[in-house]
């Protein structure tokens, strides 16, 4: 029991838990004494003995469970051992419960961690289509209601969205580019520990006095800066999970630049590292502006500060502008990856090179660089600068065209291709080309100027964001997961259920989310919790496809348990893909490779007869291995 | 820093030998380019409180600012400013003498570079005490001392890493080669970006 707790681990981390939280509650109640004050503060903004807990304990179960281990023997100069692979692999499922710092493992931390989010996410949505099946209040109040909408959507944008595709890249980037593992693994293994603890400060704070923070996943000023103390939970949680995907997206762009196979140019890396490559480019540019504009808000809050108070010269505009500057890339953040994804999936279904890909590369970065130039298209009715409307409606009209671009280079990937269904990744993967596409377009319609006035705040931009986020995003996940599902475990999934929960999935996103364009159309407003009897029908129809829909990902949640215990065994390369994660064995070995593999072409020489993407270590030992030359793309006619 | 590999410590048994070594595609070192990126977001950062700062005086157009009866301190802060400056030369002195594996000039550098930003630190904080407004004292009073506050938070880490740096200066770990005076690099670039950002804010803040 005594090594127990000197080792890293839960029991030391529960004692940090424990003193992290005591030192910030005796710093506070210590200093607010020393200044004469009362010991505590309970107005509704401040409780700043439970505020500085908060930011104190999870550091202290972080430094109990062994994340600064390392850091600390270097800072106190100490030997180290720069390459420590202890850490490495897992052999039994309580490995995964350690500071691991194996990039596979790390995968699979968050992807499962995520998809528990998505749940939790989940059933808080359920929980507002009961309220909303019927016009008048049944089950929650109208600010329990508020602080459901707020919970759902951060909980879904900052734990499931954003890190499943951190979680997916993590464990199949390195094997792609031929890294033994990323560039930083420790980092790596902190970026993911610091997941939970946002989540859990999330949902921590429906037990706060007031209820959980209810101003909206936007949490705009002075609505958040005068709201109940769950507010100040959302400002702590968006640092905790900001700076985890910051530190990801940093770890990526090192690990693509500097660890790449030999061979590999950036003309033959797979569109999945172009994608996350962008990606990243948009989390370390734009991700601190939100950990700014929570900053401001928490000062507001907390300090008494006046950024915000317009008594006090304060600017109320300035935090949505702050906001959005983060919040326009990052719902690029949330799609990019999954463009890669597609591109993955469509090309290795198909039989086919990708159409363009030199092109889709370049939309990614052209998308990366526009969206920095739209942010203020979520203010039009804001009350900002007026003369700022015009260029940003143009500036999103263009946006579209590097997105089309993409659409229209999977078509023409897919157009003569030998196209295969049998994968529910691929059917996830055509079904998102429709419905994103459908997303997109309502998206040009919201950036238009009038056509966003008159729906401004209704259930059209509802419908909008989920018809990108869920019929895209989380297609693409689900895609995702499907195609590397027998990489990561070894083993195949059924691929009966996995259709049944493809088509529920389809129609369901269908059916709740269509009509919520017509009744947005007709003013239905959104964010509350009772509306006018007239859309009575039609959101009693929204409600019942939602519950299908939850209902459908059961059987997703079953396929993937029961699979991953007792499916057949899937081989190395079930889909038959060229890229370099399918050459090794499934799962892969725990240090990837034997020996790094050299990369002689493109990725996606499908169809291309003796073409080769990499040769792997110990294979042709001093042969000379051709390099095979791009091809063009052929059409039988 | 001692640069161990697995295969020095000697387990040379079949199940665990280790990965086999990164190929190397980019000329640049890897801790480089992370510090390098690193500080792009950090940046950013700033970046929201300048946009803030923008708003606060610009837009919403206050009709003084710094408001009646605020005087602030531009000579102390210019003394501040020549102090942290220097800094940045003698860190660079401190990265010139390992290369040449001139550990005296090492430790003088760091040892130098260190007291300088503590110096600085320490200043600051007293223009704090003696300035006469809080935070809490209107918009201008939020965005002063949340920049230089930021700014402030930065030196401390600086000189964290910077302390790190010095024990094993001390302890003679730092070698010639890139690989062995990374400890010492990779602060100092941190060093300097602190140092350009203090400029910027100072200008900003204090000087238009």
């Amino acid at each position: 029991m005594a090594v127990a707790i000197r080792q890293p681990g839960w029991y030391r981390g529960a004692i940090g838990l424990v003193l992290g939280a005591a030192f910030g509650f005796c710093l506070v109640v210590g200093l607010r004494l020393l200044s004469g004050l009362d010991a505590f503060q309970t107005e509704q903004t401040g409780y700043p003995q439970v505020v500085v807990p908060l930011i104190t304990a999870p550091f202290g179960f972080l430094f109990g469970f062994g994340a600064f281990d390392y850091w600390f023997r270097w800072a106190a100069g100490k030997p180290t051992i720069p390459e420590d692979h202890s850490g490495h692999g897992a052999t039994k499922w309580q490995d995964y419960f350690k500071f691991n710092t194996d990039h596979k493992v790390i995968g699979t931390q968050y992807v499962v961690t995520t998809l528990f989010f998505f749940l939790v996410g989940g059933l808080l949505a359920l929980l507002m289509r009961a309220e909303l099946a019927q016009p008048g209040t049944q089950i929650v109040a109208a600010n329990t209601f508020n602080g459901l909408f707020s919970t759902h959507a951060v909980v879904m944008i900052f734990l499931f969205i954003i890190p499943v595709f951190a979680g997916l890249a993590n464990y199949v980037l390195p094997l792609m580019i031929g890294a033994p593992d990323m560039a930083f693994p420790r980092l790596n293994a902190l970026s993911f520990w610091l997941l939970p603890i946002a989540g859990l400060i999330f949902l921590g704070s429906f037990l706060a006095p007031g209820g959980s923070f209810d101003a909206g996943w936007t949490g705009y000023a002075p609505l958040s800066t005068g709201a109940p103390l769950g507010q100040s939970f959302f400002n702590i949680g968006v640092q905790f999970a900001g700076a985890s995907s910051i530190a990801t997206a940093l770890n990526f762009l090192v690990t693509i630049i500097t660890m790449r196979a030999p061979g590999m140019n950036l003309w033959r890396m797979p569109l999945l590292v172009w994608a996350n490559l962008s990606t990243s480019l948009l989390v370390v540019g734009a991700t601190p502006f939100v950990a700014g504009a929570q900053f401001m808000v928490f000062f507001d809050r907390i300090l008494g500060m006046n950024f915000f108070n317009f008594l006090e010269g304060g600017d109320v505009i300035s935090y949505q502008h702050i906001f959005w500057f983060y919040s326009h890339p990052a719902v690029y953040i949330m799609m990019l990856p999954g463009f890669g994804i597609i591109s993955e999936i469509i090309s290795t279904h198909a039989r086919k090179p990708v159409f363009g890909y030199r092109l889709m590369a370049l939309a990614l970065i052209g998308i990366v660089v526009l969206s920095y130039s739209v942010w203020a298209h979520h203010m039009f009715v804001a009350g900002m600068f007026s003369w700022l409307r015009v260029p940003i409606m143009i500036t999103t009209m263009l946006i579209a065209v590097p997105t089309g671009i993409k659409v229209f280079s999977w078509l023409g990937t897919l157009f003569y291709g030998k196209i295969h269904t049998y994968s529910t990744a691929m059917l996830f993967a055509l079904a998102f080309i429709i419905t994103f596409t459908v997303g997109g377009i309502s998206g040009v319609m919201l950036g238009m100027i009038p056509i966003d006035i008159h729906v401004s705040d209704t259930y059209f931009v509802v419908a909008h964001i989920h018809f990108v986020l869920f019929g895209g995003s989380v297609f693409t996940i689900f895609a995702g997961i499907y195609h590397w599902f027998p990489k990561m475990t070894g083993r195949m999934y059924d691929e009966r259920l996995g259709r049944i929960h493809f088509w529920g999935t389809l129609v369901g996103t269908w059916m709740t989310f269509i009509p919520m364009h017509w009744i947005g159309m007709d003013g239905m407003p959104r964010r509350v919790a009772d509306y006018a009897s007239q859309y009575g029908d039609w959101n009693l129809l929204i409600s019942v496809s939602a519950f299908v829909l939850g209902a459908v990902q059961l059987i997703f949640l079953y396929n993937m348990i029961v699979s991953w215990r007792f499916g057949p065994k899937a081989g190395p390369n079930p889909w038959r893909a060229n890229s370099i994660e399918w050459q090794v064995s499934s799962p892969p070995p725990v240090f990837n490779f034997d020996e790094i593999p050299r990369v002689v072409g493109g990725p996606y020489e499908y169809g291309t007869p003796g073409a080769r993407h990499a040769i792997m270590g110990g294979e042709g030992e001093g042969a000379e291995v051709p390099e095979t030359k791009p091809s063009t793309v052929t059409v039988p006619s | 820093m001692e640069s161990a590999s697995i295969a020095a410590h000697g387990h040379v048994d079949d199940h665990h030998h280790g990965p086999p070594e990164a190929h190397q595609s980019a000329r640049i070192d890897r801790t480089i380019l992370g510090i390098l990126l690193f500080i792009l977001s950090e940046v950013m950062l700033f970046g929201a409180f300048f946009a803030a700062y923008f708003f606060l005086r610009v837009v919403a157009d206050p009709a003084s600012w710094p408001p009646e009866g605020v005087e602030l301190p531009v000579l102390i802060a210019g003394i501040n400013t020549c102090i942290l400056v220097s800094s940045s030369f003698t860190i660079h002195y401190a990265l010139e003498a390992i290369k040449h594996n001139n550990h005296r000039g090492l430790k003088l550098g760091l040892t130098t570079t260190w007291l300088l930003g503590a110096t600085f630190l320490f200043i600051q904080i007293n223009e704090y005490i003696h300035i006469g407004f809080t935070p809490r004292d209107g918009a201008f009073g939020s965005i002063f001392f949340s920049l230089t506050g930021l700014h402030g938070a930065h030196v401390f880490v600086g000189l964290l890493l910077l302390t790190f740096a010095n024990i094993r200066a001390y302890r003679g770990h730092f070698g010639p080669e890139q690989k062995d005076h990374l400890g010492v690099e990779v602060p100092g670039i941190y060093w300097h970006f602190v140092d350009i950002m203090w400029i910027i804010v100072f200008l900003a803040v204090y000087i238009i």
